[in-house]
């Protein structure tokens, strides 16, 4: 069983210095915090640089005895994380995880993840042949990635949210609608609906 | 799915270029869940064999179990029957450490009712929790953990709603949702310790892994399951004042061949520099008693 006293805890923990980590944990649709939906800012100086990545959260049943699972719901180019699945290695999502840890601290070491690939354990072959033999293709790759795929969505929701608003729900209403349903306008319209 | 197609051909023409690099192909398919999947399994064909704490045994079942086997362990064994009556084993979980301590110590307070001494220890507790505070640690992240241990010494005392018998404490310590809280929490009272002295603790952890104090604490301390050496002995003694006892079972002689059973007692740093009211040694001989094969610790029971 889940301990949702913690896990709720770990939420308000979490989001209270959003300001200063960018990191934010929100839960992912229904009202069971057992599925979360983290965002994590792509570190500054990398080819991941003003993308927001999303993060798939899912805790397992002995949480927090047993790591969170994370995989990236938005899709990256990087070493350690595959580009099909969003698959993450890191060695603290697996046998190296303590309840010691948090959601938090996890997608912190994910967000240094993305600054400090490690080419030599890889969880996409691919990716990581190409940062060892022709680095300035993959930084190409990765950069074109992070605006392909992380920074339009991320300006698509400020488009879902001015439409909304113009609709006349409260902003701050529509953003925590939004990110519940993970950014779909039509889920989030159906919802503010029936509130 | 376009992508993926796309993907699985890209990565197709990679293969027939290197062997090598289709070795990797294939770890890549390896995800983290089937590595936790086959933990768990192996976790679980472990618990079919013993619980986390089993029943208490007569050494001879030890002496048993090396029938036929090393000389220098039978007589060992040998030895050690005129000093010591029985053994619980415990799960060789990589938490045998701190799963023999926690049984061998609530047993402790169970049989004596020494409050002095469960006032003593939660004193201690308590500067452990400022010790984690002071540190960074958030305090969610451990007042669970806190909570259901002072729960378990509360229990063990008689005269309360809260009270237990004997065979309820062995039933707790084989409930995983109250044996791993038990052994997390004495993980961060370790860990905790370790970094407030770290430079005390430094030289050791070196020797052990050639790694900082921070690393040493984050890989080898506080995940559940990382096996425990005299680094974690000495800072669990340490911080809780609770003076402990090794016996080493293993193959090591003298030079004439002459078999003696070794032993270590871990008393608290606070207890050497004065006879201070903050550990557990007035009567000198420490009264956790463990025995230490190599790789794996269990709980002894003097006569």
């Amino acid at each position: 069983m889940v301990d949702f006293a913690r896990v709720q805890k770990e939420l308000q923990e979490c989001n209270r210095d959003f300001e200063v980590s960018g990191i934010r944990v929100v839960p992912n649709g229904e009202a069971n915090l057992a599925h979360l939906l983290g965002t994590i800012p792509g570190p500054l100086g990398t080819p991941y640089e003003g993308g927001t990545f999303k993060i798939d959260i899912t805790l397992p049943d002995g949480y927090p005895f047993e790591p969170p699972k994370m995989r990236f719901a938005t899709k990256v180019w990087h070493p350690n994380i595959s580009s099909q699945s969003g698959a993450i290695c890191l060695d603290i999502l697996k046998d190296q995880w303590s309840p010691a840890l948090t959601l938090k601290t996890a997608l912190l070491s994910v967000q240094a993840l993305l600054s400090a690939p490690e080419p030599d354990d890889p969880q996409d072959a691919v990716v990581a042949q190409q940062y060892l033999r022709d680095y300035q293709t993959f930084v190409g790759t990765a950069r074109y990635w992070t605006e392909a795929f992380a920074m339009i969505s991320s300006l698509g929701v400020e488009e879902k949210v001015q439409k909304l608003v113009e609709m006349g729900f409260p902003e701050a209403l529509v953003r925590s609608t939004l990110e519940s349903v993970g950014g779909d306008e039509n889920l989030a319209l159906e919802k503010l609906c029936s509130t | 799915m376009q992508n993926q197609d796309g993907h699985v051909v890209e990565s197709g023409t990679e293969t027939i270029t290197s062997t090598k690099a289709s070795e990797i192909e294939d770890w890549a398919n390896f995800r983290d869940d089937d590595i936790l999947q086959q933990q768990s399994a192996i976790q679980a064909e472990e618990a079919g064999k013993i619980p986390f704490v089993g029943d208490k045994e007569p050494l001879s079942s030890l002496a048993a179990e090396y029938k036929s086997g090393n000389p220098i362990l039978v007589e060992k064994i040998n030895v050690l029957t005129e000093q010591y009556a029985a053994i619980r084993r415990t799960r060789g979980d990589g938490n045998c450490f701190f799963r023999s301590f926690m049984f061998a110590y609530l047993e402790h307070i169970l049989q004596t009712q020494d409050r002095a001494e469960v006032d003593r220890i939660t004193a201690n507790v308590e500067q452990c929790r400022k010790t984690l505070l002071s540190l960074g640690y958030a305090e969610f992240t451990f007042e669970d953990f806190f909570a259901l241990f002072l729960e378990q010494l509360e229990s063990v005392l008689s005269g309360t709603e809260a009270s237990i018998s004997h065979d309820e404490l062995v039933q707790r310590s084989r409930d995983q949702s109250i044996s791993d809280y038990v052994v997390m929490f004495f993980r961060f009272i370790t860990s905790g310790e370790i970094r407030k002295r770290s430079e005390f603790f430094e030289p050791f952890v070196q020797g052990l892994t050639n790694t900082s104090v921070e690393q040493f604490c984050k890989s080898s301390v506080e995940p559940m399951g990382e096996e425990s050496d005299h680094v974690h002995i000495t800072a669990l003694s340490d911080a809780l004042g609770v003076p402990i006892r090794i016996v080493y079972l293993d193959r090591s002689c003298d030079d004439k061949g002459s078999v003696s059973v070794n032993h270590h007692d871990f008393t608290p740093a606070a207890c050497q520099v004065t006879n201070a009211n903050s550990c557990a040694t007035q009567a000198a001989k420490p009264f956790i008693n463990l025995l230490y094969r190599p790789g794996h610790y269990d709980i002894l029971y003097p006569k």
